[in-house]
């Protein structure tokens, strides 16, 4: 009876110490998928605001400018934003479908890291299964003649479906190495099609959207100062300084930025996936840090891209 | 048939000058407001350029990249710009011809 204790705690440290092992996955996948959500949030935004943004600097332009009509079509012949929408709809859903499969992916692995282990051990049809249930089945035929075994039994059984959760688990960590690697390199691809998008496209739109808006409403302000009171110079000069907040922000590339955050830790994720055991804790050390320095910097850069969201 | 797009980052440099100008006190009222306009102009094109390519064998390409270079150079050197402003704005006013007679042959909008 006594080594049948003995092997009971043996069996309860295996069980402990494999479940440390086994459930690696789950903190940096979750803290994968919320920060992912919380980017594909501020990207979308970003993007599906790109059309808008045009047309409220249009408009700014001409409110700048009394001697400027308002019109779909401009005196040379060309659509004004207000006529066509200068990025096309179909492109920037696209963009917007992209992202939402980088949200599902990632929501995915999150559910697959965190599945629920079925609460009775005896359906996992295992070599190991089979054998932990006998187990549990022994201490159950010994009631009648040991009179300690019946307090066995609770706890065996517990520790029966516990080692099956961390059996499950041993699979589930196969299932996450396998999704991560089969999927991860596909998100690294659509997320450098989205930076190449904000560094060659976006970039240059806001950048130069938010120069002009500024320049606009200055020389509007040294056009018409003379005529202002105080109250509306001082109105007219807090809106400069406004459009000057954002032109500064326009510089700082923080879209591609954010999306350079989630390749890196898209990447620390892939090599740590494909880590072999000795490099293994390295690898998450590195993936922890990326998603650190990801989580870290999605406010920050949310928050810069936001007055470049209309 | 050789393609290729514009070279935008030069044109993306040369509309924030106009812009910078336009916002210059240096430079007459008059002039700011020409630097704005044609600021503004610039960019519409490059909106349209950013997804364009071109055939870069074509006389079109070849005079709007000429036209980008001299602009981009003259507006770098403020010196210049401040005492031959109109000069300057001549010569933009060239570029966004060019542009548009490049714009016009454009083989794919991608």
């Amino acid at each position: 009876m006594k080594r049948t204790k003995a092997g009971v705690l043996v069996l309860l440290c295996c069980v402990l110490l494999s479940g440390c092992l086994n459930n690696r996955y789950i903190a940096p996948v979750t803290a994968f998928q919320t920060s992912t959500t919380q980017t594909i949030s501020v990207i979308s935004a970003f993007y599906a605001s790109r059309n808008s943004y045009e047309t409220q600097l249009y408009l700014r332009d001409i409110a700048a400018d009394p001697t400027l009509a308002v019109g779909t079509v401009d005196a040379s012949g060309h659509p004004t934003p207000l006529g066509q929408p200068v990025f096309s709809p179909a492109s920037i859903k696209a963009r917007l479908d992209a992202l939402s499969l980088v949200g599902v992916y990632a929501s995915r692995l999150y559910a697959l890291a965190n599945t629920s282990a079925p609460a009775d051990f005896a359906t996992a049809s295992t070599a190991l299964g089979t054998s932990l249930t006998a187990l549990n089945t022994t201490f159950q035929g010994l009631g009648a003649s040991d009179a300690t075994a019946a307090s066995y039994v609770g706890p065996i059984s517990s520790l029966v479906g516990t080692i099956g959760r961390m059996y499950l688990s041993g699979e589930r960590d196969r299932l996450v190495k396998d999704a991560i690697q089969e999927g991860g390199p596909q998100v690294n691809i659509i997320l450098s099609h989205i930076k190449d998008d904000m560094d060659k496209i976006f970039s240059v739109e806001v950048i130069t959207g938010a120069n002009q808006a500024l320049a606009t409403a200055v020389v509007a302000y040294n056009k018409d100062r003379a005529a202002l009171t105080y109250d509306q110079r001082v109105a007219r000069l807090a809106e400069i300084s406004a459009v000057a907040d954002a032109a500064t922000s326009a510089t700082a590339s923080a879209p591609s930025k954010l999306v350079s955050s989630m390749m890196d830790a898209n990447n620390a994720l892939l090599k740590s996936a494909g880590a072999s055991k000795q490099d293994k804790q390295m690898s998450l050390a590195s993936l922890n840090d990326a998603l650190g320095a990801w989580v870290s910097e999605i406010q920050t850069l949310a928050t810069q891209i936001k007055p470049l969201v209309k | 048939m050789a393609t290729a797009p514009i070279d935008t980052a030069t044109l993306t440099t040369v509309i924030n000058q106009c812009f910078s100008y336009a916002m210059d006190a240096r430079v007459s009222p008059a002039d700011q407001n020409s630097f704005l306009i044609e600021g503004k102009r610039l960019r519409g094109q490059l909106l349209n350029l950013l997804s364009a390519q071109f055939d870069n064998t074509t006389a079109q390409f070849a005079a709007a990249t000429k036209s980008l270079t001299t602009v981009n150079t003259a507006l770098s050197q403020s010196g210049t710009v401040l005492a031959n402003t109109a000069q300057t704005l001549n010569n933009i006013s060239s570029l966004i011809g060019n542009l548009d007679k490049l714009l016009a042959v454009a083989t794919s909008f991608v």
